[in-house]
C-alpha cells in the first residue's frame, strides 16, 4: 500500500506544482472561474471543450480524435506547402499559399514545382528550407527511415500516398513528382504539415512539436488539457489570442454544463436540443455548411434494391426537411442529392429528391413490389460526424414504412463497422449502412466511396462513367474544370440512387458572447488567429 | 502470518494469467481493429494494410499473446496503437487521476455510511433510523450516470462540472478540491449506501444478540459493551468496503466520463472502443492487480483481526 500511497503523493504534487508554464494575465479570484481577457480590446484566453475524449496526438499527420485533432491542433501547429483559406463564411475555401507562395505543374499535372516562402521561422527559431521539406518528405515516404513511425507513414499516406519522387531544385524550389496525374495535389498538400528538422532529430518530437503555424506548444496535461500559445513570428501576423486551451468533454450534457458555468468559453458540437437553450441563455451559435452528408449505403446486389425504382422510391419518401428542422433543430441541410451543400460539385438544380410519398409508392408499384418489402439497415450507435445516428434513422424508418419499407434497424459500435465496411463486408449481412463521410476534404477518396471495384462496401455500386468522369476530375489541375466533372459525375450518382441522401451537417458549436472574430467558414477547418476574448 | 500474505499471493498470480489470456482472445473476437480507428474512415485499404502488417497485427493471435507477455513480463508494457505514447505514460497519469477520485468517493462513502448505519442501528424502528434506513437504500439504487447528470445540472454556476482545475486561472489544492466535490460524490454514493446497509446490520445483530446480553449481564459499562460489539462487526465491514474500494479503483467509467474525470474507467473505455491494445490488456492488468491487491489487504486486516481465518 505504500506505493500506492506515494503514487498519490506524487500525483497530487504534480498537479497542484504544474503552474502552467503560461502566463495567465486573465487569473481572477481563486475558486471562480474568470473571464477571460477582461477590460482588453484582444487577447484573452479561449478554452475550447472537445468532443474527443482524450487529447490529440502532437506528432504532425497523427493528430488522430477523427479530424477534430487536425482542426484544433495540427492546422495550428504546422503547415503544409499550401493551406485552405478560411477566411470568409461564404464560399467553399480555396487551397492558397502556406509555406510555398506559388506552384506550377506541367500539361500533364505530374510534375509540380513549388516556389518557396523565403524567410519563415519555425518555433524553435530555425529556418524553414528547401532542406527541411525534404527531410519531412523523406520522414513520411522513405521507407525505413531513421525519425517515422510505422503509424506515421501510413496516415501520411493518405495525402503523400500519390508522390512518386521529389527533389531539391534549388534553395527557393521544390520539385515534386507524382505517380499518375494529380490536379487536385495542392489540395492534398495542405495535410502535409512540413515541421521542424531540428525538433524531430531531437528525438521527443510527439511531446514537443514544432511547426510553422499559428500557435506553438505550450504545456500538456496528459488526457486532460493541451495549453497552445501563440507565435509572434507567424508569417501571417500572430494570432490575436493570449492562450489557446484545448479540453477533451465527451459528454455532450457535460460540455454544455461547462459553457454555462464559464469553465470554458467555446464547445463543439452541441447536441441539436441545447442549440435553442443557448441561443436563449445569450450564447452564440455559429453553424455553417461544408462538405458532410449522411447517407444510407444500399445494396445494389440485392433485390429489390437492384432496382433503381425502389431506390429512387425510398428517396423520394423521407421527409428531410422535418427531420432536419423538427429531430436536428436546424443544424443539418436536408440533402436531396449527392453533392454536399458546401461544395463546388454542388449544383441546387441538381436537388431531384423532394418528399413524395405518393411518387414513392407508384415507383415501388412499377418496380412490381406495390406492397413493400422488409429490409434490414445497420447504423452506428456514434462516431465523428455521424451526429445522432440512431435518432435519425429511426426517423427514416418512419417514413419509409409509411410507403411499405418496413426496416429493420441493427445497431453497431462505429469502429467495429468501419473495419468491416474498409474489408468489403456488411455487419449482420444486412442490406444498408447508415454513415456519414466527408467527400473533398481527400479528394483521392471518392472513387473509394463510389468507384467499382473499391475495397471499401460501396453497396457493389458501379457505373463506368461515374468512374470515368472521377478520374478525369482528380486528374484536372483546373479547379472550374475539376469542379464542372465532380458535378455531372455526383449528378449521375444522384439519378442511380445508390444511397439514400438524408442530411448535410452544418458543424454547430457554441460561443460565449465574449469570444470574437470567428468565421466559420464552409469547412470542417477553422482560421483561430481573428479570434480573441474580451468583453462584450 | 507471513505463510498466509505468500500463499495468498502466489493464488493471485494464475488469476492475473488468467485476466490478461481472457482480455486478450475476447478482443480478438469482437470485431474492429485499432487501424481504423488510428488511420480513421478514409484511409486508403494500403495504408491500412501496411500498418497491419508493420505492427504484426496479422501474426497468429497466440504469437501476439506471447509477444506481448514476454514483454510484459519485463515491464514493457508497449506503445498505445491509437495514441503512439507509451502505455505505462499513459496509465500511471490515468491511475493517479483514479486514486485520487477514488480515496476522495471512498472517504466519502466510510464516513457518511458509518454514520448512516450506526444512527440506522440505534434507532431501529423510530423515525430517525428509518429514515437513515431509507437513505440508505435510496443511495444504493442511485444510478450513477443520472446521478452524476443531475448533479451537473443542480450545481451549474456554483461548482466545477468537469475535469481537474481551472483553465483558466490555474489554481493549487483549493482547486482540485472544488473539482473533486460532485464527481466523489457521484462515485461514492453506491459505496455509502452499501456500507451503510452492512454497518447497520452488523452492528443491530450484534446489539440484539447474544453476545452483547451477555456483556451486559456481567455488568460491563456501555461504552465497554459497544467497543466489544464494534470489534466483532469490523470483519463484514472490511470485507464490503474492501470490495468497495477496490470497485473505485477498477474505474467509475459514467462518473469519470460525465465529469471529463481522465481516469484508468474512461482510458480503458476509450481504447477499448479504438481496439487499441496494448492499452486495453495493459489497463485490464493494473486494474486487476489494484483488485487483487486490495482484496489481499482486506484478507490480511481480516485475518489480523479475526484469528479463526488464518487457518
Amino acid at each position: 500500500m505504500r506505493t500506492t500511497l506515494t503514487v498519490v503523493a506524487a500525483i497530487l504534487a504534480a498537479t497542484l506544482s504544474t503552474g502552467c508554464g503560461a502566463s495567465s494575465p486573465d487569473a481572477a479570484g481563486a475558486g471562480e472561474p474568470a473571464s477571460p481577457g477582461q477590460g482588453r480590446g484582444r487577447g484573452g484566453t479561449l478554452v475550447v471543450g472537445m468532443t474527443s475524449s482524450d487529447l490529440p496526438n502532437l506528432d504532425g499527420v497523427l493528430n488522430g480524435q477523427g479530424f477534430e485533432g487536425t482542426r484544433f491542433v495540427g492546422f495550428q501547429l504546422f503547415e503544409g506547402l499550401t493551406r485552405y483559406d478560411l477566411s470568409r463564411d461564404d464560399r467553399v475555401p480555396p487551397v492558397t499559399g502556406a509555406l510555398a507562395t506559388s506552384w506550377t505543374h506541367d500539361d500533364e499535372a505530374r510534375t509540380w514545382t513549388f516556389e518557396l516562402r523565403q524567410g519563415v521561422k519555425f518555433h524553435d527559431g530555425t529556418p524553414f528550407d528547401a532542406d527541411a521539406v525534404i527531410f519531412n518528405l523523406d520522414r513520411y515516404l522513405q521507407k525505413g527511415n531513421p525519425y517515422a513511425t510505422a503509424a506515421l507513414q501510413s496516415a501520411a499516406a493518405e495525402y503523400a500516398g500519390t508522390i512518386a519522387s521529389y527533389r531539391k531544385v534549388d534553395d527557393r524550389h521544390i520539385e515534386i513528382v507524382t505517380k499518375e496525374p494529380n490536379g487536385h495535389l495542392p489540395d492534398d498538400l495542405t495535410h502535409v504539415y512540413i515541421v521542424s528538422p531540428a525538433a524531430v532529430k531531437r528525438g521527443d518530437f510527439g511531446s514537443h512539436p514544432v511547426g510553422t503555424g499559428p500557435f506553438r506548444f505550450g504545456s500538456i496535461r496528459q488526457g486532460r488539457q493541451l495549453e497552445l500559445l501563440p507565435f509572434a513570428g507567424y508569417w501571417r501576423g500572430a494570432p490575436k489570442l493570449d492562450r489557446l486551451v484545448l479540453r477533451p468533454i465527451p459528454d455532450p450534457a457535460a460540455r454544455v454544463a461547462a459553457l454555462r458555468a464559464g469553465e470554458v468559453n467555446w464547445i463543439e458540437y452541441p447536441t441539436p436540443d441545447d442549440v435553442a437553450v443557448l441561443r436563449d441563455a445569450g450564447f452564440q451559435v455559429l453553424t455553417n455548411g461544408y462538405d458532410h452528408i449522411w447517407y444510407w449505403i444500399l445494396d445494389t446486389s440485392k433485390k429489390p434494391w437492384d432496382d433503381v425504382r425502389v431506390r429512387r422510391a425510398a428517396n423520394y419518401a423521407v421527409n428531410r426537411e422535418a427531420l432536419a428542422k423538427d429531430l436536428l433543430r436546424g443544424t443539418a441541410d436536408p440533402a436531396y442529392q449527392a453533392a454536399p451543400r458546401a461544395t463546388a460539385a454542388y449544383d441546387p438544380q441538381g436537388d431531384v429528391y423532394s418528399y413524395d410519398p405518393g411518387k414513392a409508392k407508384s415507383l415501388l408499384a412499377e418496380a412490381g413490389v406495390p406492397g413493400g418489402f422488409d429490409t434490414t439497415v445497420v447504423v452506428p450507435t456514434g462516431g465523428s460526424g455521424n451526429l445522432t445516428p440512431v435518432p435519425i434513422a429511426e426517423s427514416l424508418q418512419r417514413d419509409l414504412a409509411a410507403v411499405g419499407i418496413r426496416v429493420t434497424i441493427k445497431t453497431i459500435e462505429w469502429s467495429a463497422l468501419l473495419s468491416q465496411e474498409a474489408s468489403g463486408t456488411v455487419p449482420y449481412g444486412a442490406d444498408a449502412i447508415a454513415q456519414s463521410t466527408t467527400l473533398f476534404q481527400s479528394e483521392a477518396l471518392l472513387p473509394l466511396f463510389l468507384g467499382s471495384g473499391s475495397p471499401f462496401w460501396t453497396g457493389h455500386y458501379s457505373n463506368k462513367n461515374v468512374d470515368a468522369l472521377l478520374k478525369t476530375a482528380a486528374q484536372s489541375p483546373d479547379l472550374d474544370g475539376r469542379a464542372e466533372t465532380y458535378r455531372k459525375a455526383l449528378d449521375l450518382v444522384t439519378r442511380d440512387a445508390p444511397w439514400l441522401f438524408v442530411v448535410n451537417d452544418r458543424n454547430p458549436r457554441a460561443l460565449a458572447p465574449t469570444v470574437h472574430g470567428l468565421v466559420q467558414p464552409k469547412s470542417w477547418f477553422l482560421d483561430l488567429t481573428t479570434v480573441w476574448v474580451g468583453g462584450r | 502470518m507471513y505463510s498466509f500474505v505468500l500463499r495468498r499471493v502466489l493464488l493471485a498470480l494464475p488469476t492475473l494469467l488468467g485476466v490478461t489470456l481472457v482480455v486478450f482472445a475476447t478482443i480478438k473476437l469482437v470485431p474492429g481493429d485499432p487501424v481504423t480507428s488510428l488511420l480513421g474512415p478514409a484511409a486508403t485499404p494500403e495504408a491500412r494494410r501496411e500498418l497491419v502488417a508493420r505492427l504484426g497485427l496479422d501474426d497468429p493471435v497466440p504469437l501476439q499473446y506471447l509477444t506481448w507477455l514476454r514483454h510484459a513480463l519485463t515491464g514493457d508494457l508497449g506503445v498505445s496503437i491509437a495514441r503512439q505514447r507509451p502505455v505505462t505514460e499513459i496509465l500511471a497519469a490515468a491511475l493517479g487521476n483514479t486514486l485520487i477520485l477514488a480515496a476522495a468517493a471512498f472517504a466519502l462513502a466510510v464516513a457518511g455510511g458509518l454514520a448512516l448505519g450506526a444512527a440506522g442501528a440505534a434507532f431501529p424502528g423510530r423515525l430517525p433510523g428509518r429514515i437513515c434506513d431509507a437513505l440508505a437504500t435510496a443511495a444504493v439504487s442511485a444510478p450513477q450516470y443520472a446521478v452524476a447528470l443531475v448533479l451537473v445540472a443542480l450545481a451549474v454556476g456554483r461548482l466545477p462540472t468537469g475535469g481537474m482545475h481551472d483553465a483558466f486561472a490555474p489554481g493549487g489544492a483549493g482547486d482540485l478540491l472544488a473539482h473533486l466535490v460532485l464527481p466523489a460524490i457521484a462515485a461514492g454514493l453506491v459505496p455509502m449506501g452499501l456500507i451503510a446497509r452492512t454497518a447497520r446490520t452488523a452492528l443491530a445483530d450484534l446489539l440484539g444478540g447474544d453476545l452483547v446480553e451477555h456483556l451486559r449481564a456481567r455488568g460491563l459499562p456501555g461504552r465497554v459493551v459497544l467497543a466489544h460489539a464494534a470489534h466483532n462487526a469490523v470483519p463484514s465491514l472490511l470485507t464490503i468496503g474492501g470490495l468497495q474500494l477496490a470497485y473505485l479503483v477498477e474505474g467509475a467509467v459514467f462518473v469519470e466520463t460525465v465529469f471529463s474525470w481522465p481516469g484508468v474507467g474512461s482510458a480503458l473505455f476509450q481504447a477499448l472502443s479504438q481496439r487499441d491494445l496494448p492499452v486495453v490488456e495493459a489497463g485490464v492488468l493494473v486494474v486487476a492487480v489494484c483488485f487483487v491487491g486490495v482484496n489481499l489487504l482486506v484478507d490480511v486486516a481480516h485475518a489480523a483481526v479475526d484469528p479463526r481465518v488464518r487457518a
